[in-house]
């Protein structure tokens, strides 16, 4: 028979398409995902056009078939010879690429399966946390469900975040939370059928200066109270978990070898695809326009495809929340920022925890395709929903990781993007019904949502559909901000 | 005959620790083509064996170890005396790969999303092992780093146009704005001139080499600049005109930041690889990649050649790869056809016709046009049926609908290199302003 390959980088075959066709992938952005084509050392070049025939011969329509979003630099290059450009005299812009204006009417609208007239729960945003949610209300026996996501499966934070799962937090509660996230994380694959590559190789947080050395151990003290097993280690024996660190960077590090990383994408996929398979309708490029109020309640959700009466609305969209909140009149006072983020060509395994230097917001890991995965927040980054990509990041990730790991000036990058961090004053999530007894909020993770989704979905479905509730919903009830001062989350990364 | 009798191999490269006859200067992929030695790598997932497919620098099958640097492209990276190229991703050679099983045992493909999901030991087992086996090269020797630091500071600097691509329609493009005195800078990511008169296939209409450096004389009598072995890696808006970054293959590597009032995207097109039954065997390559390496450094890959596609270049790639002593296959259509052989070529099996011997495919199918700079500043690309690719939309003066953005030839789907150098230069007369 032999093998017919669209994509010779990394192996995926005519038939693999055929499959993610099959599957429900039918425009580019999600059979590049399905399938990986695409995010090679090639980065495209050479199976865009192959895969865009493949699937326009499977029956897409021409619309849907639309070349995935192009990611800069479009040459491999090496951090090493980024790190020469200053990052100072670099523009903080809204990026690259622009928007192309959209196609010409004409091909015709994808099959997409109609929306129900009523849903007992509409969930807006196909996210982590509105699938998540979604599952975890299904098996609970909520199955009349509806997620709508304006995009394809994992086109926001949630498919494009470095897959980080960790227990260091610097309270019980999101300690707990975390560490329920990576027990779910760790029984994912087989309980949802389909593998999301976690695995355990640590977090190691380096401290650079004796403030960050305290604030560590004083984390570390309660990390061990709450029986994580955390340490703090000397620069030399950091070098035993990561012996290509420059030891002169740092005083200290801290260690959690339970700590882990995960392949994002395939979550939302398996969630999605459970769900519906107990009955909850996930309807992508179905973008929400406005709600119906009457009285204390939201009748419907107003979308770009028809209303759909609902008995519940829970508003996960995350960087967008703030906007689709405001749809119903409703004030929130998140603040999404960029957070800009890039993957390097395939190395052997050589990186076993994810690093994070405290201070700089540096951060990365190595993939389970074998490339360094990080990224770096920026301090000048303004509030805003913009996601393109910029060379002073390159220059600023470049400079901050050869100074870290030196021999990375060899190791060249293939692809940069950005995704929104939901941010909120006081760094935790916004949880609970806000203004409407039936509109509930689920947002403002600040770019730990991905970590935090798998728990969090467990406790909210948990409350909604009769159980417990849980004291974060109090907590972190959007009123908080007007009762008084609030405790900031200061161990945010990126 | 691996090599036209003038061009002698100068110097030896190491493959795997073994030498490789070479000339100075040429990409290794050259030497190892004409030392019938195309096998590099093993495949990503599979573990097949692979080699060089576009020799274009833009497809990723070439990639070696070179000097204690992973990944770095055969066809870009050029020889000199005791040159350490290792084989990549393999156990013990990618030769003979143990891993290769890999293949065999998922002969009807490997589904990663849903492999070994049913039980949790099996699965940690899974991720454990593939995780191993994942990635290309080693992490680099840290010694062999330094040389891929560019040096800095990096200045802005001006010019009036950014020409990137120095085939016909750049060539052309430049030559008309540095006719109208403007600087400006043409670049180009191969070390050589002429993008796809490189290949010398004499097509009809088709400007010589001559224009090319005529072309870029004349840029340089206008105070501009013409940098070869220089990839755009990207264009950065900024408010104003657009940020470039290039980087220089060098050594020294460098990297500059170029900002421009015109930019004309005059890119050309990527090599596609036919996607047929094992079309990723080594010794299928790009026939341009073919045809420009037998003009530039005589190599002569094999005895016999299939050439796959139709039209006049598929024509003239033929002509030159037979005027280089090679015997030739004509397959027009490739559908339905399946490359015979493992570790190199040894035939094609061809519907209606049967088996077709040869030792190496030269795909002359058209490029896809490598619209990528144009696309970041939001130029909208459309389908084109008949390159079965994605195009850049231009008016007849190459305007692409952004301000200061042009393009011309092939990036737009235009595939005949006379018609390609008239639109470069009507592009540049626009761009005049």
């Amino acid at each position: 028979m032999g093998k017919a390959f669209v994509c010779t980088c990394d192996d995926v075959t005519v038939e693999e398409v055929r499959r993610a066709f099959e599957a429900g992938h039918r425009d580019l952005e999600s059979v590049k995902r399905f399938t990986g084509f695409g995010t090679g050392p090639c980065q495209g070049k050479s199976c865009l056009a192959l895969v865009a025939r493949e699937l326009l011969r499977l029956g897409a329509s021409p619309r849907e078939v639309m070349p995935f979003t192009v990611r800069p630099p479009i040459r491999p290059t090496p951090l090493g010879a980024l790190a020469a450009l200053d990052p100072a005299g670099l523009p903080l812009d809204d990026g690259v690429p622009l928007e192309p204006p959209p196609p010409a009417p004409g091909g015709p609208a994808p099959d997409r399966p109609p929306l129900p007239a009523r849903a007992d729960v509409v969930i807006v945003g196909g996210g982590i946390m509105g699938l998540s949610l979604a599952w975890e209300l299904a098996r609970r026996g909520t199955t009349d469900v509806l997620v709508l996501e304006q995009g394809y499966l994992n086109a926001g934070a949630s498919g494009r975040n470095g897959g980080g799962v960790r227990a260091q937090w610097t309270t019980p509660t999101m300690i707990r939370l975390a560490r329920r996230s990576l027990e779910l994380c760790d029984r994912f694959a087989v309980e949802m059928g389909i593998n999301v590559w976690f695995r355990r190789g640590g977090y190691l947080f380096l401290a650079p200066t004796r403030e960050q050395v305290a604030r560590i151990e004083r984390n570390a003290e309660l990390h061990v109270k709450e029986g994580l097993r955390t340490r703090i280690l000397s620069p030399a024996q950091a070098l035993d978990v990561v012996p290509e660190l420059d030891a002169s960077r740092f005083l200290a590090a801290s260690h959690n070898p339970d700590d882990g990383v995960v392949f994002p994408w395939p979550f939302l996929w398996g969630y999605a695809s459970r769900a519906e398979e107990l009955g909850v309708k996930v309807r992508t490029f179905t973008k929400v326009t406005g709600f119906e109020t009457r009285g204390q309640e939201v009748a419907a959700v107003l979308t770009d495809r028809g209303r759909v009466a609902c008995g519940l609305v829970v508003n996960a969209c995350g960087a967008w929340s703030k906007e689709v909140a405001a749809l119903a009149g409703v004030a929130m006072p998140n603040r999404p920022t960029r957070h800009e983020i890039l993957v390097t060509e395939p190395l052997k395994p050589w990186l076993g925890p994810l690093v994070s230097v405290l201070g700089n917001g540096l951060y990365f890991s190595q993939s389970q395709r074998g490339e360094i995965v990080g990224g770096m927040g920026d301090p000048a980054e303004p509030e805003g929903l913009v996601q393109g990509s910029t060379l002073r990041f390159l220059a600023r990730f470049a400079r901050a990781a050869t100074d870290c790991v030196p021999v990375l000036a060899g190791v060249k990058v293939v692809r940069q993007w950005a995704g929104c961090y939901d941010v909120t004053p006081d760094n935790n999530p916004i949880l609970g019904p806000a203004r409407y007894a039936n509109f509930h909020q689920l947002h403002g993770f600040v770019g730990h949502g991905f970590m935090m989704a798998p728990a969090m979905a467990e406790l909210y479905a948990a409350w909604l559909s009769g159980g417990p509730k849980h004291e974060l919903f109090d907590a972190f009830a959007v009123d908080r901000f007007s009762r008084g001062p609030v405790q900031k989350e200061d161990f945010i990364i990126g | 005959m691996p090599r036209l009798p003038t061009f002698a191999p100068d110097c030896h490269i190491l493959l795997d620790g073994e030498p490789v006859p070479a000339r100075r200067g040429e990409p290794v992929a050259a030497a190892l083509l004409a030392a019938g030695k195309p096998l590099v790598s093993r495949s990503a997932k599979y573990h097949r064996p692979r080699g060089a497919f576009c020799l274009a620098g833009a497809c990723g099958t070439c990639l070696v170890r070179a000097d204690g640097l992973p990944n770095q492209r055969a066809c870009r990276t050029p020889c000199r005396d005791g040159l350490a190229i290792d084989t990549q991703n393999a156990v013990p050679g990618a030769r003979h790969d143990l891993l290769g099983v890999i293949d065999v045992v998922y002969a009807r493909g490997l589904d990663h999303h849903h492999l070994m999901t049913w039980s949790r030991l099996a699965n940690r087992a899974t991720v454990a092992i593939s995780r191993r086996l994942a990635g290309l090269g080693r992490l680099p020797d840290p010694a062999a780093v330094a040389a891929e630091r560019a040096a800095g500071p990096v200045d802005e600097e001006r010019f009036d146009a950014l020409v990137v691509g120095a085939g016909p329609a750049g060539l052309a493009a430049a030559e008309r704005l540095a006719e109208a005195g403007l600087r400006a800078l043409l670049v180009d990511h191969e070390p050589r001139l002429g993008g796809r008169l490189r290949c010398r296939l004499d097509l009809p209409g088709e400007p010589d080499l001559d224009f090319a450096a005529r072309a870029a004389a004349r840029v340089t009598a206008a105070g501009g600049e013409v940098l070869l072995g220089t990839a755009v890696l990207g264009l950065w808006r900024d408010g104003g005109s657009p940020l470039a970054a290039l980087h220089g293959d060098g050594p020294p590597p460098r990297l500059r930041l170029v900002r421009a009032a015109r930019l004309l995207i005059c890119t050309g097109g990527t090599p596609q690889p036919p996607a047929i039954a094992d079309g990723d065997r080594p010794g299928v390559y790009g026939g341009r990649g073919l045809a420009a390496g037998l003009a530039e450094h005589g190599v002569v890959p094999g005895s016999r050649a299939a050439v796959l596609g139709a039209g006049p270049e598929a024509d003239a790639v033929a002509a030159r790869l037979a005027s280089g002593g090679m015997e030739i296959e004509r397959v027009r259509d490739p559908g339905g056809v399946r490359v015979l052989g493992r570790g190199r070529v040894k035939g094609l099996a061809v519907p209606g016709t049967g088996r077709v011997r040869c030792d190496t495919v030269a795909v002359a199918t058209p490029p896809a046009p490598a619209a990528e700079l144009a696309r970041e500043l939001g130029a909208p690309v459309v389908w084109d049926p008949a390159l079965a690719a994605f195009a850049l939309e231009v008016s007849p003066d190459g305007e692409t609908g952004v301000p200061g953005l042009f393009a011309a030839g092939e990036v737009t789907g235009e595939m005949d290199g006379a018609v390609a150098a008239d639109a470069g230069r009507r592009a540049g007369e626009k761009a005049r302003g």
